[in-house]
């Protein structure tokens, strides 16, 4: 079956949403867990800590991941009604969204990870403190999650 | 819609929208291009330090605190310190198998030693010099040694088992006479520096020539090591090392004129190149005539303020020890501005340099203090850091 216009557009915006905000999720848990690999040379006893801090910047391949599912799903490319281009072009706004949001946030919260590491291995007591901090920068992939979400809706993919 | 923006598509020119398409993969992909380089160029400098910095973290935060190190001054005896110092991993490894002060230093010298191993490329150098200290440190204590007259085992208790040379230690030992720790040291740098000091020490018979001739050596190599210019983590790295060094020559020579030594009498013992201070300024700085004018010449400079502070206090006191504080206090101030400057970079690393060269100093006083008779511990902390 020939792909439309619309739904190539959608594969676009399903590519952009899962690449971009994958590619700052693991930058971001690079960062992390490379901090967390250091802590638990020095100490052993910080493996969970360090885990719980490397897996925060999963979060924004996650939500890229589901917003390409989405995309794929409604778009006609594994079954049902095709996109029209208008459509299309709402997809490719939908996924750049979330996989620039995703990107920065996952680079900010793994270097924020990073530092709350290294504050847990220095002070133990610092662990909920840092993982305040470490979720702020989730904000801006929640913003681009929600906005994807809200394009899906009222650009007419979801349900279409 | 549809149709408008096919028909818009068209209007621009393009034969399809198929060819829409590929214009517009392209524009995004150029974008998303410039995007990933702006961001990731920061993190290009942040990722080096990401495992050595949360390492060091972690030895932060072993290092001993003001509250215990209040306890360990009043303590009773050497036997409650090395107690106390028994429960501290790190510390525990050395303190039954090494005298007190040699252990201190093992666990200093394993300190420098993880940081040269976890240090990221462009600071290696700078690492792998400073660990040239515990080699220098211990050639001299085989030097004092021998002028002694100290026999095999009690020559080996002020080894620090760290170095480039420490499988070298006994042939080191085994030397009588310089000239034979020369021969033992044949191969490595230092055989070199001893032999062109060798002809002054034969002169004056000062083991203080051949120490000054190797920590001139260690002091010029540190510098020139650290002095690239790579980011500005190598560039804070040098401006700490090359003040710690003007600090250690600015001492040498306040207590040289404190004593009221001349130029000729300081100079084989100072060292030949600073950071700040420039040769013409250390020139100048040992041929002032007395204390005064040595004030006034450091007031000049780039520690001027450092000083100048502080003379009212050597006015009151006559005390050249407030000048040695005021510096020290300079020191770990800078240490601590690089640490919250640089928190993702070098500020970890210089940190944690400072506070455990300070833990170490501050637990040598507490040992020395416990050894003889046992000083009160409001004047052993008195002398803290």
């Amino acid at each position: 079956m020939a792909l439309v216009l619309g739904s190539a557009l959608a594969a676009i915006g399903a590519g952009v949403a899962v690449g971009f905000a994958a590619l700052g999720s693991g930058i971001g848990q690079g960062i992390a867990s490379s901090a967390g690999v250091g802590a638990v040379a020095e100490d052993s006893g910080m493996f969970a800590q360090g885990l719980v801090f490397t897996a925060i910047p999963e979060t924004q391949a996650i939500y890229g991941f589901l917003i390409a599912i989405l995309l794929l799903v409604f778009s006609g490319i594994m079954g049902g009604s095709p996109l029209g281009v208008t459509s299309g072009l709402v997809a490719i706004g939908a996924g750049a969204a979330v996989g620039f949001g995703g990107l920065g946030s996952g680079m900010g919260q793994g270097i924020a990870s990073s530092a709350s590491v290294g504050a847990v291995v220095e002070d133990p007591d610092m662990f909920a403190q840092g993982l305040v901090f470490t979720a702020i920068p989730e904000t801006q992939a929640i913003y681009g999650f929600l906005i994807a979400i809200l394009l899906l809706v009222f650009g007419g993919i979801l349900g279409a | 819609m549809e149709e408008s923006i096919l028909d818009l598509i068209t209007s621009f020119g393009f034969s399809s929208p198929e060819a829409f398409i590929a214009l517009l993969v392209m524009v995004l992909a150029v974008i998303g291009a410039i995007v990933v380089v702006i961001t990731i160029r920061p993190l290009l400098e942040y990722y080096p330090y990401t495992y050595p910095n949360a390492r060091i973290r972690a030895k932060i935060g072993k290092i001993l605190s003001d509250k215990q190190i209040t306890e360990l001054a009043e303590t009773e005896n050497l036997d409650e310190v090395k107690n106390y110092l028994r429960g501290h991993r790190d510390y525990a490894k050395y303190i039954d198998q090494y005298p007190i002060e040699q252990a201190l230093d093992a666990n200093l010298a394993e300190s420098y030693d993880t940081l040269a191993k976890v240090a990221p490329g462009t600071l290696k150098p700078t690492f792998d010099i400073l660990l040239d200290q515990w080699d220098i440190k211990n050639i001299k204590s085989v030097l004092v040694a021998k002028e002694a007259q100290l026999n095999e085992e009690e020559t080996r208790e002020l080894l620090v088992p760290y170095g480039v040379l420490k499988d070298d230690h006994d042939k080191m030992i085994e030397a009588n006479t310089v000239q034979e720790l020369i021969v033992a040291l044949e191969g490595t740098p230092y055989a070199k520096v001893l032999e062109e000091a060798l002809p002054d020490y034969n002169e004056n018979k000062t083991l203080l020539t051949l120490e000054s001739a190797l920590d001139n050596y260690y002091y010029e190599r540190l510098l020139v090591k650290s002095s690239s210019q790579e980011d500005e983590n190598t560039r804070m790295l040098h401006s700490y090392v090359g003040t710690k060094i003007d600090i250690a020559t600015l001492k040498i020579i306040l207590r040289a004129k404190a004593d009221g030594l001349a130029y000729d009498q300081i100079k084989p013992y100072v060292i030949n190149r600073g950071y700040k201070l420039r040769d013409w300024k250390v020139k100048e700085l040992m041929e002032s005539e007395d204390l005064n004018s040595l004030l006034s010449s450091i007031e000049s400079s780039e520690y001027g303020s450092v000083v100048a502070d502080h003379i009212p206090e050597f006015n009151e006191t006559n005390s050249i020890a407030v000048f040695d504080e005021a510096l020290d206090a300079y020191e770990r101030k800078m240490a601590d501005n690089i640490f919250k400057k640089k928190p993702f970079g070098i500020g970890p690393i210089v940190g944690f340099i400072n506070k455990k060269e300070t833990e170490i100093k501050n637990l040598k006083v507490i040992a020395r203090s416990k050894r003889g008779p046992v000083l009160p511990s409001s004047e052993i902390k008195e002398m803290l850091l």
